[in-house]
């Protein structure tokens, strides 16, 4: 009898013995078969998003002691499973800040590390987006990519109208004068997509209207000209975009859309899948439109930023690959692919506009200024909790279950009530 | 005296296998179910960001949540879509089950058709029902309009009807395992209490109500239960479906505890929530349980 129990708590420490192992690992740098350092980077859709296997290959290049390797995962679920590795201590050592939020979250948490030296070392003029990343003075990440919006337009279907300096009535316009067709043959004017962006954050950026502010009238002209064009046809419902689960990508790029107010990493694509075969539209890139007129070029965005992971393992080549993909190298590789880097110079801007297919005409040189970028959203620790609000009652608005004036009240609030 | 020993001995012989038994079992459920419920009762007292080290709030995270519109809105949420999917699907459940549960040419094609919505990917499912559902192209709307219908809802784009699409599709993905389930209890029946019942005189409704129905009471008993529990922690449909949308429509407290815990980081609050949706669905099971008691007596 005693036997038998010794035999079964024999066997179940061994068992213990097995699961608990699994949960150990070592905190050494790893190195590749041929000794090279591993240096892992966690990434979003590594296929779709060229631009992180050109930084890696240029990286590599230059560093051929280091092995980079991504760590993939779904852009959909990036924040999230972000957010989970690192509470769960995961060790990756470059980490990809996908948006400002998510970041100010990590950082002020304390599982990022530190690199206000690093950047107190830098050219801070020549960085676009870097403010973003200032926390209290601190720095945790440094960009390498500034997104900004633009207005995107077949050439064909839109004609020889001048976009150089359109106003958001004039926009309005001239997308219902270029939408004809019924069914599925018909062409719509422009296409905006779902995103409470499209509306809020250029509202915002234009009207210097605060999306954490708790008052949102601001933002009534803009869902006015949307609903209105909504009405008059000439951009797909909201309604059919969602339960369609719409891309833009697939109105612009089959000539069903004439005009698309976008981020301008969306030329990266057009210009990868024209040289793949994957459509022959004859695509330019003009400024975004403007609330009023010569008031400038104003525009928003992101920056995208790498960061290096308070658990990595390899923290001295993870410091050298961040310093070296927001620097002039790794914004020329980014740029070269028809990304906007956040380091510009006048090397870095010629590596850009020489990117076969990127338009270069005047139109698309204005459009590539821009005056001003506002940040997309605010950095706080509320920014989260309004995004979910303000998202929240834009699906109401846009669907038609409240009306513009209800709406507005509605997510005013609801920040003043919920988030306080 | 060595009888009673060796008996004594056998006993505690017999429950130390018996617990070499379940041990596998047990240390799993240990693991990965009973030590993070147990955490998730000690953190609904604290606040923890998954960070930094977890701080004893006492009752605030409860008094938030009894604060917060968006707690009220998920469990307003979650009790109409468990009211809407466990009496639907139980009642598709049965229906086909009768159906099918005759000889019919082709009966296992169309139980395998059935069952077929409960082995398809979700994100499937629910993508290509938003795609019947679209308000002006999808199918269904034509449908409704064929027929003269003008103002067919809005389905997921509206506030009033999203909540009914997802139950709706919820309805035709769960029906067919559960009349899988039916289908087993009808093969029970004794043939014999219907021929006797027919000679009697009983027509059919009343050999369903006087035979089927008691008969399948257990099955039933458990059906429910399972639909309870599973209605109580919807989440993937949604979350794919809608999102929660359109504004809140569709929040569940499943989609509220993500939010607030994964999302957010907000662990201890989530917890809460967490606790909240635990004490509803054991509630509510218990009290079947009594009725299923009591209804046996």
């Amino acid at each position: 009898m005693t036997r038998h129990l010794m035999k079964g708590v024999a066997a179940v420490a061994a068992l213990l013995m097995v699961t608990t192992a699994c949960g150990g690992g070592s905190d050494e740098a790893r190195k590749t078969a041929d000794g090279k350092d591993i240096l892992s980077i966690s990434v979003w859709n590594y296929e779709q998003t060229p631009e992180f296997k050109a930084l890696f290959d240029a990286f590599e290049a230059d560093n051929p002691t280091i092995d980079i390797q991504p760590v993939d995962i779904l852009a959909d679920d990036y924040s999230d499973k972000v957010t989970t590795m690192l509470a769960g201590g995961d060790k990756t050592d470059v980490l990809t800040m996908k948006n400002v939020t998510d970041y100010a979250r990590y950082g002020t948490r304390g599982q990022l590390t530190d690199l206000t030296e690093t950047v107190n070392g830098l050219p801070k003029d020549s960085y676009l987006g870097l403010d973003a990343f200032d926390l209290d003075g601190k720095y945790y990440a440094l960009p390498y990519r500034q997104d900004f919006w633009v207005l995107y337009y077949n050439k064909k279907l839109v004609g020889d109208a001048d976009l150089s300096n359109l106003t958001w009535a004039e926009y309005a316009a001239l997308a219902k004068s270029k939408t004809n067709g019924d069914g599925a043959e018909k062409v719509y004017g422009s296409y905006q997509h779902v995103w409470r962006s499209v509306v809020q954050a250029i509202a915002a950026s234009q009207t210097g209207g605060d999306q954490l502010g708790g008052d949102y009238a601001w933002m009534t002209d803009q869902y006015t000209m949307t609903l209105d064009l909504e009405k008059a046809g000439a951009i797909m419902p909201w309604g059919t975009a969602n339960s369609q689960k719409v891309t833009y990508d697939s109105q612009f790029s089959t000539g069903k859309a004439a005009l698309l107010p976008m981020g301008a990493w969306y030329s990266a694509r057009l210009i990868a899948d024209k040289a793949a075969g994957k459509h022959d539209v004859d695509w330019g890139v003009a400024p975004l439109p403007q609330t009023a007129k010569g008031a400038g070029v104003k525009t928003f965005g992101s920056p995208t930023a790498f960061a290096v992971n308070k658990n990595a393992r390899n923290a001295a080549a993870a410091k050298t690959f961040v310093e070296w993909a927001s620097g002039e190298k790794g914004a020329t590789a980014v740029a070269k692919i028809g990304i906007y880097p956040s380091f510009t110079n006048d090397a870095v801007l010629a590596a850009y506009a020489g990117v076969a297919g990127m338009p270069t005409d005047d139109v698309a040189k204005k459009a590539f200024a821009p005056d001003s970028v506002m940040l997309e959203m605010p950095v706080s620790d509320k920014s989260s909790d309004v995004d979910q609000i303000l998202k929240e009652e834009h699906e109401l608005i846009m669907s038609g279950e409240k009306t513009i004036p209800d709406g507005i009240k509605e997510m005013g609030d609801r920040v003043k009530n919920e988030v306080g | 005296m060595t009888v009673l020993t060796s008996t004594a001995r056998k006993r505690r012989r017999t429950t130390l296998i018996g617990w070499s038994f379940i041990l596998p079992n047990f240390i799993g459920f240990a693991a990965l179910t009973l030590v993070p419920v147990v955490a998730a009762l000690a953190l609904s007292f604290m606040e923890w960001d998954s960070y930094s080290s977890p701080e004893w709030v006492g009752l605030a995270n409860f008094e938030r949540m009894w604060n917060n519109a968006n707690f009220w809105v998920a469990l307003k949420n979650t009790c109409f879509y468990a009211l809407g999917h466990i009496p639907l699907t139980l009642v598709a459940a049965l229906g086909f089950a009768m159906l099918l549960n005759r000889p019919l040419r082709g009966v296992g094609l169309f139980r395998t058709a059935l069952f077929f919505p409960y082995v398809t990917s979700l994100v499937a499912v629910a993508v290509v029902w938003n795609m019947l559902f679209s308000p002006d192209l999808g199918p269904i709307n034509q449908f409704l309009r064929a027929i003269g219908i003008d103002n067919p809802p809005g389905w997921t784009t509206s506030s009033d009807w999203s909540m009914a699409a997802v139950v709706l599709t919820s309805v035709w993905r769960d029906m067919g395992y559960y009349m899988v389930l039916y289908l087993a209890g009808l093969q029970t029946i004794p043939p014999e209490l219907y021929e006797a019942a027919k000679v009697d005189g009983a027509g059919a409704w009343a050999r369903f109500r006087n035979i089927t129905l008691p008969s399948l009471r257990p099955t039933t008993f458990f059906v429910v239960i399972m639909l309870t529990i599973s209605s109580f922690k919807v989440f993937d449909l949604v979350q794919v479906m809608t999102e929660g949308g359109p504004g809140r429509s569709t929040l569940v407290l499943s989609q509220l505890i993500f939010r607030e815990g994964i999302t957010q980081g907000r662990f201890g609050y989530s917890s809460a929530i967490s606790m909240v949706l635990f004490v509803i669905v054991l509630l509510v099971t218990l009290i079947q349980f009594r009725i299923q008691q009591r209804s046996e007596r």
